[in-house]
């Protein structure tokens, strides 16, 4: 197995930009991550893309405007970690000698599909109920109050901490003033607990990234481990809440490839569309035990000057969550940082970076596609 | 109405209730006593559902099953926002149906239930499990 490392990032600016063709956010990121790798597009071999609204056929209009005529393409839908996904397709085709260099677009334009008032796919038994990915999560949550007792200000504690680092995001949707506690639960309730400040925004963007072998460039990230798995049944013998075994076998499987332990990890860049979601997420990535997870923010133990700064970027709370970018802004991310390029946002230790991805919108499973990746300078 | 995907082809399904094309009905059906599925012969795993090929667990063959209507609640929240056509505030809780499925059923009264709290499926509004507080 060849050691694979990330040669460039690059993404467009995240927000709301309907009167932009999707395809320009895609070339947006793919110039930069192509300028960043230091490489000639024609010294490109595949190009994977994630995207999960597409629309269908998005790949190809992207492709028509930046050359690669005819090499292998393909596109993955994974829902949340779409992006991701493609990446993962990448370093693992990297590895095992199927392509040298592969580009990675992950990228979605959410604005032209969804006005007015949220309508789920009725083709899912929950869709189909009216619960909205909100209720969902805020279904996790309520069970987080009742068995560890979380508070709401613990809640609140993760929009706090993401949207203030957010500020220093030129790139994110929004970067006001970092909200206190108290407005983040005066915000409008959407679903209890949850209330609007701890609810990701709908988004546009683009993420890319230069996935090949190791060329002795000292900006390449080398990666550690990947590792992809799909969700398992969630049902009545489920203990875990929603979106926490499915991230917990990604990650064990990431630790294992990677040979490291979550103590280890500097630097991370997690799942956070619902403040709930970081809690959860860092519980299943072993940062603490279950229904210790909501000390991870007030302790300041995952702010950035803290000792594992979770979400430097802002995450999906300051960016938003273009679907099948989310995963390729998490990465870009983690590179800039692991490089010590990442300014405003650095943080101290930067070795070792980690990114997850995983998202909702299938019932009865607890997760959909969930990616672990682990990285190091 | 949302103007969900109008005048261009969108992948996601809004169903006929939102003003989209209709789809085949994916929720757990009540017939009035009790809510219908199927359960394994091998390994007895409940499913809310009658199309599968399979036990998803297992792989063994499945026979249909009515399960009891009456369970605990895992989790509910309150919506506080319109959801295609339903208004809010509406309750919603996963319930895990006696020696049956866990199902997601609207509450008959929208405010929050513990979990553990006792409920019994007793209506389908449009289609929609409806669960209401079991007191003994």
């Amino acid at each position: 197995m060849r050691q694979v490392v990330v040669q460039g990032v690059g993404t467009s600016a995240y927000g709301r930009f309907p009167v932009r063709r999707v395809e320009s956010l895609a070339w947006e990121a793919i110039a930069e991550a192509v300028r960043d790798a230091g490489v000639r597009p024609e010294e490109i071999d595949a190009i994977v893309v994630g995207s999960v609204f597409g629309p269908p056929g998005v790949a190809t209009r992207v492709q028509r405007g930046i050359g690669l005529p005819g090499v292998p393409m393909w596109t993955v839908e994974n829902a949340c970690a779409s992006g991701t996904s493609a990446y993962h397709e990448a370093v693992e085709a990297v590895r095992f000698g199927r392509f040298e260099r592969v580009l990675v677009l992950g990228v979605d334009q959410m604005s032209t599909l969804f006005s007015g008032a949220i309508v789920p796919e009725a083709t899912d038994p929950e869709g189909a109920s009216s619960l909205p990915l909100p209720g969902l999560y805020a279904l996790q949550a309520q069970r987080y109050v009742a068995e560890f007792g979380v508070t709401p200000e613990q809640l609140a504690a993760i929009a706090v901490k993401n949207k203030a680092n957010g500020r220093d995001n030129p790139r994110a949707q929004l970067r006001s003033a970092a909200p206190t506690i108290a407005e983040v639960l005066d915000s409008r309730m959407i679903a209890e607990p949850l209330t609007f400040l701890q609810c990701c925004p709908t988004s546009d963007g683009a993420g890319a990234a230069i996935v090949g072998l190791e060329r002795g460039n000292p900006r390449d990230l080398r990666v550690e481990a990947t590792a992809m798995v799909s969700g398992a049944l969630w049902d009545h013998r489920s203990e875990d809440v929603w979106g926490f075994a499915s991230v917990e076998r990604a990650a064990k499987q990431a630790f294992t490839q990677a040979g490291r332990t979550p103590e280890e990890i500097d630097v991370l860049e997690v799942h956070d569309a619902f403040t709930i979601g970081e809690i959860v997420t860092l519980e299943a990535l072993g940062l603490a035990p279950r229904g210790k997870g909501a000390e991870l923010a007030p302790s300041g133990h995952t702010a950035r000057d803290g000792a594992q700064p979770v979400n430097p970027s802002g995450g999906l709370l300051s960016r938003g969550h273009p679907l099948g970018a989310t995963g390729m802004a998490q990465l870009a991310e983690i590179a800039w940082q692991l490089r010590g390029e990442a300014g405003p946002r650095q943080v101290a230790r930067h070795r070792v970076g980690l990114v997850e991805t995983m998202g909702g919108g299938a019932a009865g499973m607890d997760g959909n596609a969930c990616v672990v990746t682990i990285l190091s300078a | 109405m949302a103007g969900l995907g109008e005048g261009r082809p969108t992948k996601r399904r809004a169903g006929a209730d939102a003003g989209g094309l209709a789809v085949a009905d994916p929720r757990p059906v009540f017939d009035g006593g009790a809510v219908l599925g199927a359960r394994c012969t091998t390994c007895r795993y409940p499913v809310p559902q009658r199309q599968l090929p399979w036990c998803p667990v297992c792989y063994g063959e499945l026979v249909p099953e009515r399960f009891a209507a009456t369970g605990s609640v895992w989790s509910s929240t309150v919506v506080a926002i319109p959801v295609g056509t339903r208004r809010p505030p509406f309750g919603l809780a996963y319930v895990d149906l006696d020696d049956g499925p866990r199902v997601l059923a609207h509450l008959a009264d929208a405010y929050v239930l513990a979990p553990g709290s006792r409920v019994r499926i007793v209506d389908s509004d449009e289609g929609d499990l409806v669960a209401a507080r079991e007191v003994r």
